[in-house]
């Protein structure tokens, strides 16, 4: 993949720490619910998305699956998938990684939630599914750029299909469903319109970007970027050592987040921050929880810190601060910052 | 799909679980909806009941489902085999005995709601398309869920749901904490944790066959029967279906509860469960209450929809203001004297707007029913494919399915070139799609001086900030422009995050003359003219003025240049609605002029919340325990 078309490398990005953090917790633990990146034009929303590709780890799937099924994750199969594990003892599996599936504004609704297979229905005179976007966001995950420029039935489409993990479709004559569990990572730049709330409590993470403020580190975004666009495979050769200790730090991670456990105080933490707030639901809490682990296990340790906690704080509330869309928020993170300082006692 | 989160697991929300398994209960039971803000389990719940409904599956209705897969439609394969037109059957169909699930409803499209809610209550459809013409039987049960902030069923949709129930966060830090522990445990691993709820979920499915078989044998005392329609009569609950739903609920608890005869207790949760969403309440903004006050001028189309004897104080929150002049003084100004200096105002309360955009569009409105949010046909490839039609011009957007059902039986008589399919042009369907995203919608907003007296701008700002959540519920793109001084501000262009537009409007400034013919020429260029000309199909403004201009354009008197602009505008393309925000006495009437010329919809502020008034009136009642 880096040797016919490199992108930016994920480790030779300046800065945008949140922005990083976010993406790798997300990686780390899937269910904290994907990321969305907030901010003006060229702030390296899109580039640090697409980098992660380079990043992001291998497992095992079902071999020959176009869904790429888990065969540890039983509960969320495809139909042919169930049918073979049901058969014979051990499945035949193959390694994949994870993949930067993108879904482009224009899509139309058919191509993402698959639709009938036109040319075999007409050789065949049968009907067959075929597969769309979400299907191939199985397992990956999936971008979207300027989110909330995208076409409110799409929407209501990606909304239902990451509310369940599966894909019903019910269309052109077609019934089929099949799992669609991603991590969606969304991008958009707040002048041109919020999101709906509904889309954007589902983000698990916000992250609000800026530019680089600091000149000596804007000058060094200047001569990275010209330094990749004059030789890309010389430039990406040169982090590749940086690459690969990220690369080891999500698998370490991997491993080491089914080990920590949430406990009471972290739980009661996040609790005590959403009554204070006054957000709406309990997706709050869980992905406050979610992350301070994620971000334990990405700093190699056993236990949630107080910094981990804060950096959750600091990317799941954000945009789960107003209750009703037109409401100014209650409380503002300082106020977060000095509970967590209480719960956890200060550095 | 099996990874269901056990229901036994699921933390409080009783009432919910109560709905649900008096529905699970009871085959009279049909529809039940779940409402509730994001992240309260709705889906969640809904969903765990396939474990305890034995032998019934919980299929899914998916937001874009097609026409075809709700009713069924021609089977290709036999029919290119065979030549015979056979049906496959749609979800309605196969949902026969099983649980259909549907979340979101309120987001669907309205043609699938009603089909669905419809023959949900009947257990009957009848299909006529595609060369079929028959009625077909079959028994579900339709659990729903919505977030009504999302938007609203009508009120007519929503009646036809036996019970409704409303899920509220948590609020006990133990529960909550419980909330996040079990959810984290069934994320770990499912099967385990489910394993440890199989006996909870066990006894539960026994209680429940035990109430099935006891339900038939239940009965109402007959003073407890005529509590329920007198209950129902007291909070106005037009038709049957109130008490009927509640005497079945009621049967179902006492069921559930091993009992042969219904309890007061179980009245009294039965009408919370199937009487709540008949009620027509605005939920969670409670009615201001109301100060005795009556004066206001006649006009004739006022009184239609209210009763209420007060309709002013509604958008408007302090009554001093709008008061005879002798108890004003102690805090506001005396009104001749427009403040020079700038100021800016509260917003003040909102209200839920009445549909004042489907007022003059006499051919929408038959389709325009729900109010829900308009749709468009789609002229390009975008938008939901709700159906087909004979295409009617050289168009590429082909409903294939609909195509080849079209072909399929005549495949017999037909040369194939070793294709299974071939497909001749009578046979051509295009899709018709839907968008969902119609209105764009300038609001123009007189900020001059006047506005500042008797601090009118906070009532003017609370109506907008109504008509903003309104249309944000629908989806339409707004933009705000205000007139003030020499000239009109853009402070919004149009925009689809009416976020952004209630954001400014805190901030809007006043002070200043009244440059109102200026604010109209700008905002008609503004809409027809530059990168807006062609934004939406539908394009409105809405004048918030009291119709009073004193700034002229050229050198003309600013009334009269007002009046030629009207009058030139009227019919232009864009909708005009003026809502007047003209009060105290005597009432100059200069707004319904404008709209006059204008041809455009006239309201007063006043009457903008009249529904919500009204409906506030009728829920001063309460259910008693």
């Amino acid at each position: 993949m880096t040797s016919d078309n490199p992108v930016y490398p994920f480790s030779a990005i300046v800065g945008q720490e949140g922005m990083k953090d976010a993406l790798l917790a997300n990686i780390v633990f899937p269910s904290i619910g994907g990321v969305l990146i907030r901010g003006e034009k060229g702030t390296a929303k899109s580039t640090t998305v697409r980098a992660l590709a380079d990043l992001l780890p291998e497992r095992d799937v079902m071999k020959g699956c176009i869904f790429r099924c888990s065969p540890s994750d039983t509960r969320n199969l495809c139909e042919s998938c169930r049918s073979r594990l049901s058969g014979n003892g051990q499945p035949e599996t193959e390694p994949t990684r994870m993949r930067v599936v993108e879904l482009p504004l224009c899509a139309t609704e058919d191509r993402v939630a698959g639709t009938l297979d036109i040319e075999h229905a007409i050789t065949k005179g049968q009907k067959k599914f075929e597969p769309g976007v979400l299907a191939s966001a199985n397992g990956n995950i999936l971008y979207v750029d300027e989110v909330n420029l995208l076409d409110d039935h799409i929407v209501d489409l990606l909304l239902d299909a990451a509310a369940m993990g599966v894909n019903f479709v019910e269309r052109e004559g077609i019934s089929y469903s099949h799992p669609a569990r991603f991590l969606l990572v969304g991008t958009m730049n707040p002048e041109e319109g919020d999101l709906r709330p509904q889309l954007l409590d589902r983000f698990g993470l916000v992250v609000d970007v800026e530019g680089e403020k600091d000149p000596a580190r804007r000058s060094e975004v200047v001569k990275r970027r010209l330094e990749f666009e004059k030789d890309p495979v010389a430039f990406c050769k040169k982090s590749e050592p940086e690459q690969q200790s990220v690369r080891d730090r999500i698998i370490r991670a991997k491993k080491a987040i089914t080990g920590i456990e949430a406990d009471n105080l972290l739980i009661d933490t996040a609790i005590k921050i959403s009554l204070m707030l006054g957000v709406d639901g309990h997706r709050a809490d869980l992905t406050l929880v979610k992350s301070a682990l994620a971000f334990a296990a990405l700093d190699g340790v056993q236990e949630v810190r107080r910094e981990h906690v804060m950096k959750a704080a600091g990317l799941s509330l954000p945009h789960r601060m107003r209750r009703r869309p037109f409401e100014e928020s209650r409380a503002d993170l300082g106020s977060v910052k000095t509970l967590i300082a209480e719960c956890y006692g200060s550095p | 799909m099996n990874s269901a989160f056990p229901f036994p697991a699921i933390t409080g929300q009783d009432d919910a679980k109560k709905a649900l398994l008096c529905a699970l209960t009871s085959d009279e039971i049909r529809t039940v909806l779940i409402m509730g803000d994001r992240g309260t389990a709705k889906s969640t719940l809904a969903r765990s009941i396939g474990m305890l409904a034995n032998g019934k599956r919980v299929m899914t209705v998916p937001q874009n489902i097609t026409y075809d897969r709700l009713v069924g439609s021609t089977d290709i394969e036999t029919a290119v085999s065979s030549g015979k037109i056979c049906l496959t059957p749609g979800l309605m169909e196969q949902g026969n005995r099983q649980i259909l699930y549907a979340d979101d409803i309120n987001l669907m499209e309205e043609g699938v709601v009603r089909d669905l809610l419809s023959t949900a209550e009947t257990g009957r459809f009848s299909l006529e398309r595609e060369g079929m013409s028959c009625s077909i039987e079959t028994r579900f049960l339709l659990v729903a869920t919505m977030d009504p902030q999302e938007g609203e069923l009508t009120p007519g949709q929503m009646d036809r749901f036996d019970l409704s129930v409303r899920l509220n966060p948590i609020a006990e830090e133990e529960m909550r904490a419980e909330i996040v522990k079990r959810n984290l445990q069934f994320e770990r691993s499912p099967e385990e944790f489910s394993r440890k709820y199989w006996p909870a979920t066990g006894d539960l499915k026994k209680k429940l066959e035990g109430a099935r078989d006891r339900l038939p044998y239940v009965s109402i005392p007959k003073g407890h029967a005529n509590l329920i329609s007198s209950l129902c009569l007291e909070l106005g609950i037009a038709g049957q279906r109130g008490d009927l739903a509640v005497a079945r609920t009621a049967k179902a608890l006492a069921a559930l509860d091993g009992r042969d005869e219904v309890v007061f207790d179980d009245i009294r949760l039965a009408s919370l469960l199937a009487l709540e969403h008949r009620r027509r309440e605005i939920p969670d903004t409670p009615p201001p209450p109301r100060p005795p006050q009556d004066r206001k001028d006649t006009d004739k189309d006022q009184n239609r929809e209210s009763e209420s004897p007060d309709p002013e104080n509604s958008p408007d929150r302090s009554p001093p203001q709008q008061q005879d002049p002798d108890d004003r003084p102690q805090q506001n100004p005396p009104s001749p004297p427009p403040p020079a200096a700038e100021q800016v105002f509260d917003i003040g309360s909102t209200f839920e707007v009445i549909r004042y955009l489907d007022e003059k569009s006499k051919k929408e409105t038959r389709k325009q029913k729900s109010g829900r949010r308009t749709r468009v046909m789609s002229a390009d490839l975008s938008g939901h494919y709700r159906s087909f039609r004979l295409p009617d011009k050289n168009r590429n957007d082909i409903a294939v399915d609909a195509t080849l059902r079209a072909a399929a039986p005549y495949q017999r008589m037909r040369e194939h070139n070793g294709l299974a399919i071939s497909v001749k042009k009578p046979d051509l369907r295009e899709k018709v799609r839907e968008k969902k995203i119609a209105n764009t919608l300038l609001f123009l907003v007189d900020a001059s001086g006047s506005m500042g007296v008797r601090r009118r701008m906070v009532a003017v700002k609370g109506a907008i900030l109504s008509l903003l959540i309104d249309a944000y519920q629908k989806r339409d793109r707004v933009g705000l422009m205000i007139f003030r001084g020499t000239g009109a501000h853009l402070l919004l262009p149009p925009t689809r995050s009416p976020d952004l537009a209630a954001r400014m409007l805190r901030t809007i400034p006043t002070g200043g003359m009244t440059p109102l013919t200026t604010g109209i020429s700008e905002a008609h260029e503004l809409l027809t003219r530059g990168r807006y000309a062609g934004a939406g199909e539908n394009k409105s403004v809405v004048i918030l003025t009291d119709g009073r201009v004193n700034v002229p354009v050229k050198d003309g008197s600013p009334p009269a240049e007002l009046a030629d602009l009207a009058r030139n505008l009227a019919g232009c393309g864009i909708r005009f609605v003026v809502v007047d925000t003209e009060s105290g006495f005597p009432r100059l009437g200069r707004a319904r002029v404008l709209a006059g010329n204008l041809e455009a919809t006239y309201f007063r502020l006043e009457d903008l919340g009249s529904r919500g008034l009204a409906a506030a009136v009728e829920n001063t009642t309460y259910i008693q325990g």
